[in-house]
């Protein structure tokens, strides 16, 4: 979707910021160190350095930005739950933009992959 | 007793925020398809207990997680089938597999109502992960209602995907037509055995993350103070983290 998102708005980003870099989440990414930072710090339960990045991501973005950000940040601890509990494949596991993705982040190394091969 | 006031945040909460939320807990305080209105609220507990069992710690660093002897911290209101699938669904979800979720059905714990268990545990977590990710304290668990679960299951719900029934892709029809439109991508068809479940899902999901309709506005959503690619950067890092392949 970030990619799609890119493509959408003709915008140069660099999905290893999805991996946790932040000199890439910052490129064509309005505070997108301080978003990868605060979704980082959160998804690892890390509440020492949740609050820094929090503080941080309120600071240059405001209030607003941080409530939609955690919006998205806590929907999303429910989706690989969704995924991995229901043991759903992947729909387009052929589709070229899905396969460079997966490529480009290494997501084969997840365990969750195993669902999606073993129903291709 | 209303709910979602939040009246202690730091920050103003979005609306539709709070009303998806208070829609929810009413929702869970009701009794499903499956579970009783107190059984499901024992559910959203066993998601709390989940969070802080030493059990289910030790057992997530563990190489074989079903060759692992311990108890759950865990309250009244379910039995042990439950309990471990609650806290595995938390804590350790990516090592379910097919055979687990088959052996607890030989035990008692069916597949629908492992599919509204598992829907309920998911939807509590994400709304209280908000309230940890706007350093909030968690909103009091609702009082149940009276009630039995009706045992409903939607007759196009067959085996076929993943580990448990699932309506078709093109299955959203008659009573379940609100689900999706015509084609049905895998993640919403999980939990379609239950379609409340789809359905507090897409509530809560349109309000924490995007609409159906909102998610082909790969610009700037309505109501939204971030971006496309500022939705997407925050989505896929914590999904990384949580490996998410889907």
């Amino acid at each position: 979707m970030l990619r799609v998102s890119a493509q959408v708005t003709e915008t140069e980003i660099d999905l290893q910021g999805v991996n946790g870099d932040a000199k890439a989440a910052e490129t064509g990414v309005q505070y997108g160190a301080e978003l990868m930072q605060f979704a980082e710090t959160f998804a690892r339960r890390d509440d020492e350095a949740l609050t820094t990045a929090r503080n941080s991501l309120l600071s240059v973005a405001g209030e607003a930005v941080l409530v939609d950000a955690a919006g998205v940040a806590a929907n999303f601890q429910r989706m690989v739950r969704i995924a991995d509990s229901m043991g759903i494949p992947v729909d387009d596991m052929a589709s070229e933009l899905s396969q460079s993705i997966r490529t480009e982040l290494e997501l084969t190394r997840f365990e969750g992959a195993r669902n999606s091969r073993s129903a291709g | 007793m209303s709910y979602f006031k939040y009246e202690n945040s730091p920050y103003v909460i979005r609306s539709d925020i709070a009303e998806a939320h208070a829609r929810f807990w009413e929702n869970l305080a009701s009794p499903g398809n499956w579970w009783t209105g107190a059984e499901r609220v024992a559910i959203a507990q066993e998601v709390r207990n989940a969070l802080s069992c030493e059990f289910c710690a030790s057992r997530k660093e563990a190489l074989s997680p079903y060759n692992f002897a311990g108890k759950h911290q865990h309250d009244e209101g379910l039995d042990e089938v439950a309990i471990d699938a609650v806290h595995r669904v938390i804590t350790d979800q990516t090592r379910i597999t097919k055979s687990w979720v088959e052996d607890n059905a030989v035990k008692g714990l069916s597949k629908g109502a492992y599919v509204e268990l598992a829907g309920l545990a998911v939807a509590v977590l994400s709304v209280d992960e908000f309230h940890r990710a706007i350093g909030v304290a968690l909103e009091v668990l609702p009082d149940a209602l009276p009630g039995a679960p009706d045992g409903y299951m939607p007759a196009l719900a067959s085996e076929g995907t993943g580990y448990v029934p699932m309506l078709p892709n093109d299955g959203a029809i008659g009573k379940e037509a609100d689900l999706w439109g015509d084609r049905g991508a895998n993640v919403l068809r999980a939990f379609s055995a239950v379609p409340n479940a789809v359905r507090d899902w897409m509530m809560i999901s349109s309000a924490q993350y995007l609409s159906l309709e909102g998610m082909a506005n790969f610009d700037s959503p309505e109501n939204r103070s971030i971006n496309r690619m500022q939705i997407e950067l925050v989505a896929g890092r914590v999904s990384a983290v949580n490996e998410c392949f889907y």
